[in-house]
């Protein structure tokens, strides 16, 4: 059963089945399957089984809403108080948080069904998840190639059908390239539209919690319910309330084809992004072909940025008050600088570095305020972009899923496949990835609509033209009346 | 941009962490690589950049900070219960003779 939450949701208030059934099959689905492909980190099949019972209560009661019941995951950087949450990082092994996550809370309040947490980059610093402590993710495409990352474990699980749908975070493509590269919808909302709090920070200006689900409309259910200004978010703002209204009228837009985010890709990959926009075009939409020329810099200001955040946000891992603590030290001191190089691993200790050195006195200028500076001009030249188009249509990822260690040689290479993903952040817009083909590996593809900040509605709208009228068939279409 | 070992020392005592020597010959070819990958906006921006002060790209308007309101805070031995508290305390070794 490969079904949507519209699907599930529809067979749950007709009587057809009932969570506490539904939450099980998954739990024996994850039982069985989990091991060969390592998406989950840890199991909450207890609190699964307490949510079921309370999901099917409210359900009888009639107070049910499109995701009351549904079983799904959540990447293991959004805290969950009483249950593992741990980065996927020796640092916070054991570590149970004292309170939710704003995004958990509130679906928990709608019924949602929490399965597990799923597995990661450590940090959520990387592009394949091999970071992991626990492991690598393998990719239920292809179990030779990575699932993307970070936010790998989730769109693993829902690939292979082991969560209707769940939530990751993206700082630089962390939910859109996984997505891409497993096949599914990954959403990143606009900075401040979800709120963040519970959401362990690695760049707190960059970082954003969104879905990652089997179709737009989920996306937008997902979106729904997770929105939305929060006072523990000083940066959360308060979006468009009620629910997104999905048409897929695409008549009349400007779809914008930015040259910086086009060249160099696969050519396999840009026909299959073309294919799209050709169908696009036939329903009335424009093409406008544009040059960002500042988008050349993205990826270093982003590294930069983010390490620079990164080194501050870790500060707080000293072993005092939760997680890993080293056993052999001389002094307080000594214990901190122990617990952390014996509980970091090698590329997070690495963006430690990085962002202590930008950060520090005679480097600060010539990088971390360059980087300020280059983020101001990025910024600048998408809103200009956006004065001559609607959306901006790219591909995600401009390759398919890698192999498993194909990192391995060179330390930056796997940061360059983040280049259509990290302007996105450094400007804080909203963005989805569609599934939109294979390439001759059977590998999926993925398509990326960028829009204005806080268009999110707009591109949900975009992306839904895609699945109501089967232009990307990978795409699952249920009828996209929403209850 | 070479770096020495004496900056990686320096870079990872202000990061608290430490490197064995093995770890350092091999960390700093690393570094010096994504050093070398974020210069890549030197050039880009021409000029002096000591007259910017405004560095921070995402900040929160004077306006838009919520009330200082007086809630609960978390119970102490919530706070507590990631470690074997003593009395309410967080644990380590004596460092006051």
């Amino acid at each position: 059963m490969k079904s949507t939450i519209l699907h599930l949701s529809k067979m749950l208030q007709s009587g057809e089945i009932t969570s506490v059934q539904l939450t099980e099959q998954y739990i024996s689905a994850i039982e069985k399957e989990n091991p060969a492909i390592n998406a989950y980190v840890n199991y909450t099949f207890d609190q699964a089984r307490a949510n079921a019972i309370e999901a099917d209560k409210l359900i009888k009661e009639g107070r049910a809403t499109a995701l009351t019941g549904i079983p799904f995951t959540l990447k293991d950087n959004i805290a969950t108080d009483g249950m593992l949450t741990t980065c996927c990082s020796k640092i916070l092994q054991g570590f149970k948080p004292y309170y939710d996550a704003t995004v958990w809370s509130k679906l928990k309040a709608q019924g949602a069904v929490l399965l597990g947490k799923t597995n990661m980059d450590e940090f959520a610093m990387g592009s394949t998840s091999e970071t992991s402590v626990y492991g690598a993710p393998l990719n239920p495409i292809d179990k030779t190639r990575v699932t993307g990352g970070s936010s790998g474990g989730v769109a693993a699980a829902v690939c292979a059908n082991l969560a209707a749908y769940g939530l990751g975070s993206d700082t630089g493509g962390s939910i859109r390239q996984p997505a891409s590269f497993c096949g599914i919808v990954g959403f990143k909302p606009s900075y401040g539209a979800v709120s963040r709090y519970g959401l362990i920070a690695y760049g707190s200006s960059l970082d954003q919690i969104g879905p990652m689900t089997r179709s737009v409309t989920d996306a937008a259910i997902i979106f729904d319910a997770i929105k939305g200004e929060d006072k523990k978010d000083g940066t959360s703002v308060a979006t468009p309330s009620g629910e997104t209204k999905l048409i897929g009228d695409v008549k009349g837009l400007k779809i914008g084809v930015v040259e910086e985010l086009t060249d160099g890709v696969n050519p396999e990959i840009l026909q299959a992004v073309n294919g799209v926009i050709e169908a696009y075009q036939k329903a009335g939409a424009q093409v406008v072909k544009l040059s960002v020329p500042a988008l050349k810099l993205a990826l270093p200001v982003y590294y930069i940025i983010a390490c620079a955040e990164a080194s501050s946000n870790l500060g707080r891992y000293d072993g005092i008050r939760y997680g890993y603590r080293a056993s052999n030290y001389s002094g307080l001191d000594d214990m901190v600088t122990k617990t952390r190089s014996e509980g970091f691993g090698k590329e997070v200790k690495k963006r430690i570095m990085l962002g202590t050195y930008v950060l520090s006195s005679g480097y600060f200028d010539a990088y971390y305020k360059k980087a300020c500076v280059l983020r101001g001009e990025v910024e600048k030249q998408i809103k200009e972009c956006f004065e001559k188009c609607d959306f901006i249509f790219a591909p995600t990822v401009p390759q398919t899923a890698f192999p498993l260690g194909y990192s391995g040689g060179n330390a930056t290479e796997t940061y360059l496949s983040d280049v259509c993903t990290v302007p996105v952040n450094i400007a804080g817009l909203p963005a989805i990835s569609i599934p939109c083909g294979k390439d001759k590996n059977g590998l999926p593809i993925g398509l990326q609509i960028i829009g204005r900040k806080y268009d999110d509605e707009r591109v949900l709208n975009a992306a839904y033209f895609a699945e109501k009228y089967g232009v990307c068939e990978d795409i699952q279409f249920d009828g996209g009346v929403k209850l | 941009m070479s770096i020495s070992q004496k900056e990686i020392q320096t870079l990872a005592r202000l990061s608290r962490l430490e490197f064995s020597e093995e770890e350092q010959e091999k960390f700093i070819p690393d570094f010096e690589e994504i050093i070398a990958f974020a210069d890549r906006i030197n050039g880009e921006v021409v000029g002096d950049t000591s007259s910017i002060k405004e560095v921070a790209a995402r900040t929160i308007a004077w306006e838009d900070l919520r009330e200082d309101e007086v809630t609960d805070s978390l119970p102490n031995e919530k706070i507590t219960s990631n470690v074997e508290a003593q009395d309410g305390y967080f644990p380590v070794r004596r460092v006051v003779k």
